[in-house]
């Protein structure tokens, strides 16, 4: 029943991650490392990208929401190469997949430990609800409706996990659990000027275990929490000379929160986590704009408060995408 | 430009379906797969003889695993292996506030194996918030007793007064572990 309702919540709440912060809920402490959406833009059919994360991390949030440093003399990094392709199937449809490949970079003062693999997969599903009406002039009440996407994922445990044949948590580069989430982009552009509203929730699924690190166990069923998350961001465009190259800047919040594990149904009351961040943007497109380039930076506040059970982290992003009209 | 987009596709694939031992996450196994153990012999399972073991803990003394488990009055003794992340952070509060309490008679280490020294264990156990909570930190910097008793983060190994493994699997939400205190004799 829980599984049906989490079901039905993740229809209803459907969110999206165009390139947004979201992206970055990738890492975790050990590894863990997970793909993102990609939307296509309007009038293309297929679409590229290429990026490469570079995630530091600066300690973490404890249970109180305490800002606790990571050990001294450690250094624990984790790098990600995201490649992804949207496709158009019709007019108003989408789909799309992402595949990351982890590095974990990890020194400590009396240990190092450098691993890596691929990450877990997700597979996207979009559909262009309703269009943006007027992106230069509003000139009456309708010209105020935004875009509204909305959209499923599906994340597939295609990273290594705690439950292969690892034999230390340094290893990890993925949670080892399917995850259904529903998906809502809602953006609304009157030159130069954009804003969006994303919004995610998603229910992974129910697994069995029976192996924790290599090591068999007494098997038990474990299902991570269900994920909320949320990112508004403001943005601007500045046309570069007459020929139609732009420079988007953009601002951003990001909240997530991933409620209780349960094993064997029982809840554990202390797993759940949250975490806040801002973030910031820079996309170039080029006059045709089938080429885009972007860098971007999310940032988790170092502060008490900002986050609870959760790494503190700066993610630097570099992009590349290339649009098939 | 079609075959660019078929080449890039068929690259994700092979990359995808290239890799390990993805099936045990794509199609999880609920069997139970546990080798048999040899009881009575010296090993880290499950009713095997403890691996006995010397380190330093972080005040400086030296913590000898056979002594420490025939002390008079002591029913056990919990072995937690931590790296001080969010995780580990998260087991050693609630073993502190859940379990530590009801069990007065059994003593609790948490393991460091990721620092190089003494120093740096305890400097450590101080900056997370564990001085004084009750938890001795045992400095392994040659993560010797990690791989005496195949543990990673989490781990959380029960041995009892006679020296018996009880207990070694990760620590998940305490219930286990709870559990088998409560039943050492």
């Amino acid at each position: 029943m829980h599984v049906f309702r989490s079901m039905i919540m993740a229809a209803l709440f459907m969110g999206a991650a165009l390139f947004s912060p979201l992206a970055a809920w990738a890492g975790s402490c050990c590894g863990g490392g997970g793909g993102t959406a990609l939307i296509l833009p309007s009038f293309y059919n297929g679409m590229i990208d290429v990026s490469f994360d570079f995630e530091k991390y600066r300690g973490f949030w404890n249970q109180d929401g305490k800002v606790t440093p990571d050990p001294p003399g450690s250094d624990l990094r984790q790098y990600r190469l995201n490649v992804g392709y949207a496709h158009r199937f019709a007019k108003r449809w989408q789909t799309s997949i992402m595949v990351p490949y982890v590095w974990n970079d990890n020194v400590y003062s009396g240990f190092s430990s450098q691993t890596h693999g691929i990450g877990d997969t997700t597979i996207n599903l979009w559909y262009e609800a309703i269009d943006d009406k007027s992106a230069w002039k509003i000139r009456d009440l309708a010209d105020m409706i935004p875009s509204v996407t909305i959209g499923a994922a599906l994340l597939m445990p295609t990273g290594i996990s705690p439950y292969d044949n690892v034999t230390s948590s340094f290893d990890i580069t993925g949670r080892g659990f399917y995850r259904l989430d529903g998906n809502m982009l809602i953006t609304k552009t009157v030159n130069p000027w954009s804003a969006s509203l994303s919004l995610g929730y998603g229910a992974y699924l129910e697994r069995s275990v029976n192996r924790e690190y290599g090591r068999y166990v007494e098997p038990y069923q474990k299902k991570l929490g269900d994920r909320t998350s949320a990112s508004l961001s403001l943005g601007y465009v500045y046309f570069i000379g007459t020929g139609g190259d732009k420079l988007t800047g953009t601002g951003s919040y990001s909240y997530l929160r991933e409620a209780d594990t349960t094993y064997d149904g029982t809840r554990d009351p202390n797993s759940g986590f949250r975490k806040e961040a801002v973030g910031a943007s820079l996309a170039y497109a080029s006059t045709d704009h089938d080429w885009s380039t972007r860098i971007s930076w999310s940032h988790a506040v170092r502060q008490d408060g900002w986050g609870d059970n959760f790494p503190i982290t700066d993610i630097y992003t570099l992009g590349v995408s290339y649009g098939f009209r | 430009m079609g075959s660019v987009k078929n080449s890039l596709l068929v690259l994700l694939l092979v990359l995808i379906a290239g890799c390990g031992d993805m099936m045990d996450d794509l199609a999880p196994s609920s069997s139970d797969m546990r080798p048999s153990v040899q009881c009575g012999v010296t090993g880290p399972g499950i009713c095997q003889n403890a691996p006995d073991f010397t380190l330093i803990d972080t005040l400086g003394n030296t913590v000898m695993l056979s002594s420490v488990v025939s002390t008079t009055g002591l029913r056990g003794s919990v072995l937690y292996f931590t790296m001080w992340c969010p995780v580990c952070d998260m087991h050693m509060s609630h073993m502190r506030a859940n379990v530590m309490l009801a069990f007065p008679d059994v003593r609790f280490f948490a393991v460091d194996y990721v620092s190089g020294s003494v120093a740096d264990a305890r400097s450590a156990e101080i900056s997370a918030g564990y001085d004084g909570s009750g938890i001795t930190v045992l400095a392994d910097t040659q993560q010797t007793v990690l791989g005496l008793y195949q543990a990673t983060m989490g781990t959380t190994v029960v041995i009892d007064a006679n020296g018996v493994v009880r207990m070694n699997e990760d620590y998940k939400d305490g219930a286990k572990l709870s559990a088998v205190l409560s039943a050492l004799p």
